[in-house]
């Protein structure tokens, strides 16, 4: 089974807020016989807009905690990450970081059908340093694990469920024979500045939990906000 | 009330709980109405980043079991394209009010447009069918509004509404009927055991399939991708033609039940006038001068513009000499006349400029040909 799946599930289980609660929205194809064994509503979606789907599903029933795993967020959909920070909209966004379509022969670490490589040339552009971003944009709670620090993720998952707000986990998903070399070359620093979270060349991959912090979400904004406004006559989101 | 103001209303009438937005104009009449009556309501919205986004929080939402609406217009409308395709996929019932302007691109934002048509039949890719409504006047806004939830909820699929800035700012008394007198499909439910829901198990008389809200237990899996009624993905023939030729057929084959038209003076007409929105105030106006004048002049209106009425334009085609089709755009609606009328009748497609909506003088000219 996929890795962060795995980690998933036992999240859901470890968090016990209930898997009712949780639904998870997809761009990335994985298995739907896998993707059963959650035992929660799936949405496969279009490719980079999986955010604002789970969004709209937020909004318009306060009680769900939507699980969002996203592919490389560098491309297509950066916006809504951006924005999803902002608004602090209460997800789980998971990142499944490929390294902008890294992909080699085999399969890849997201149970993706597609084996051809896109960078025939191997990769030359920069990653995102996704954890400075979510950061910077008004995340709550900020970590990267590779999928390999399956226990570290797991805890993770448990606590970007609980936590009211974006959570962002960055996972570095390598294609599987990749992941082993990835796990040995990182290095676990929680409460690391994400200005050193950069992904680059020769140098060790930065772990661990790198922001965690309180901010009001979206939905505690726009109840305050109209209830500033409009007074009694308006009847508050329940969360 | 605007036109604006009156497609909020109908919105709201209908039940719509949800609107996902970027401000654009000339749409923003519609939100401010609708959110200023949200505390009354009960509705959510969200000023989301951009349209792509706008209507994917509409599909997500409706999945909770809302109604939900976006509204936009011109670039707007070019962004939400994907979404349609994927609310098409998802057979998630929704409707989009796009406020045409003047265009292509950026085009002229105050202006009435027309050029959208077209858009809104094939705008997204690959094969789909679409229902667009039309309405020409404020009351119709109201009314046009709660049939696009209705029609949405009935063929589960997105609705588009296409009018434009001129009928937005029209003023004019429109009647709003008590709550229970406004009739609004009811979104088809599965009623079975929880581990027994298929997705995409259709009822072979309609050929629907049942929907559950999240979080109800259900635990089912829904795919833009071509999907079984599990909805998983399959990637054959064989279930590329299940899929997607019902959901051509769940709107082809009920056409007749969904296409909505208005008609005056076609018996024995030479010429018959097809328009649909602004510009068929002064299609009647030019039809009556003419019919003054002596010419035998009829009027047909799309309140339907998809699907199209093919087969009453067949019917009129037959016993005309010409249609004149006049539009905001140089030639859209007019090629489905000219399809439809399979050489029949002449068709004349009649360019109505911007400035010369509120001036019939254009289309009784192309009427007055017809004795010449």
């Amino acid at each position: 089974m996929d890795k962060i799946l795995e980690a998933l599930s036992k999240g859901i289980e470890k968090s016990g807020i209930g898997r009712k609660r949780v639904c998870l929205v997809t761009d990335i194809l994985y298995d739907p016989e896998v993707l059963e064994t959650l035992k929660i509503d799936l949405f496969h979606t279009s490719r980079g807009r999986t955010i604002p789907f789970a969004t709209g599903m937020k909004l318009a029933n306060p009680k769900l905690k939507p699980v969002v795993i996203m592919g490389d967020m560098a491309t297509l959909g950066g916006n809504h990450f951006v924005h999803a920070c902002r608004r602090n909209m209460d997800l789980l966004v998971i990142c499944a970081n490929h390294f902008v379509y890294r992909r080699v022969e085999g399969e890849s670490a997201s149970g993706d059908y597609d084996t051809v490589s896109y960078s025939p040339y191997l990769l030359f552009e920069n990653p995102l340093n996704i954890p400075h971003i979510a950061r910077s944009c008004g995340s709550v709670y900020t970590a990267r694990w590779t999928a390999l620090h399956t226990d570290e993720l797991t805890r993770s998952i448990s606590h970007g469920l609980k936590k009211k707000g974006l959570s962002v986990i960055d996972v570095i998903s390598p294609p599987a024979e990749l992941l082993d070399f990835y796990y040995r070359h990182s290095e676990i620093r929680n409460g690391e500045d994400t200005i050193h979270t950069g992904i680059e060349e020769e140098k060790k991959i930065i772990v661990g939990e790198f922001l965690e912090r309180e901010r009001p979400t979206f939905i505690e904004s726009y109840n305050r906000q109209l209830e500033e406004v409009l007074g009694d006559q308006f009847v508050k989101i329940e969360v | 009330m605007s036109g604006y103001e009156a497609c909020a209303e109908g919105a709201l009438a209908a039940g719509c709980g949800f609107l996902g937005y970027t401000p654009i104009q000339p749409s923003f009449g519609i939100v401010r109405r609708f959110i200023t009556r949200c505390a009354e309501t009960g509705a959510t919205f969200v000023q989301m980043e951009d349209e792509i986004s706008s209507l994917a929080a509409v599909l997500g939402a409706v999945w909770t079991g809302r109604k939900a609406l976006t509204v936009t217009s011109g670039q707007g409308f070019a962004q939400m394209m994907e979404h349609i395709g994927l609310g098409v996929m998802l057979e998630t019932p929704c409707v989009i009010v796009n406020v045409m302007h003047d265009g292509a691109s950026e085009g002229i934002p105050s202006m009435p447009g027309g050029g959208d048509v077209m858009q809104a039949r094939w705008g997204s890719h690959g094969d789909y069918e679409i229902i667009a409504l039309a309405p020409n006047s404020p009351q119709e806004m109201f009314d046009l509004t709660v049939e696009a939830f209705s029609l949405s909820e009935r063929y589960r699929t997105p609705v588009v509404i296409l009018f434009d800035p001129v009928l937005g700012r029209m003023k004019d008394s429109v009647n709003i009927p008590e709550a229970a007198k406004i009739r609004v499909e009811k979104r088809k439910y599965y009623k079975g055991p929880k581990d027994g829901y298929l997705p995409y198990k259709y009822d072979e008389k309609d050929l629907i399939p049942s929907m559950v809200d999240i979080s109800q237990g259900y635990r089912f899996h829904v795919t833009g991708l071509t999907h079984d009624e599990k909805g998983y993905p399959v990637m054959n023939d064989e279930c590329q033609e299940w899929n997607v030729h019902r959901l051509v057929n769940k709107i082809r084959l009920f056409a007749d039940k969904i296409v909505r038209m208005e008609e005056k003076y076609l018996e024995e007409a030479d010429v018959a006038v097809v328009s649909y929105g602004v510009v068929s105030r002064d299609a009647l106006t030019a039809v009556e001068a003419a019919r003054k004048e002596g010419i035998k002049a009829g009027y047909f209106r799309l309140q339907t513009v998809w699907p199209f009425p093919e087969k009453r334009i067949a019917e009129i085609a037959a016993g005309i000499k010409r249609f004149v089709v006049p539009e905001i755009n140089f030639g859209q609606i007019s090629l489905e006349v000219e399809r439809c009328s399979r050489g029949r009748a002449g068709v004349d497609a009649v360019y109505h400029a911007a400035r010369e909506v509120g001036k019939p003088g254009s289309i009784l000219k192309a009427i007055q040909k017809t004795n010449k």
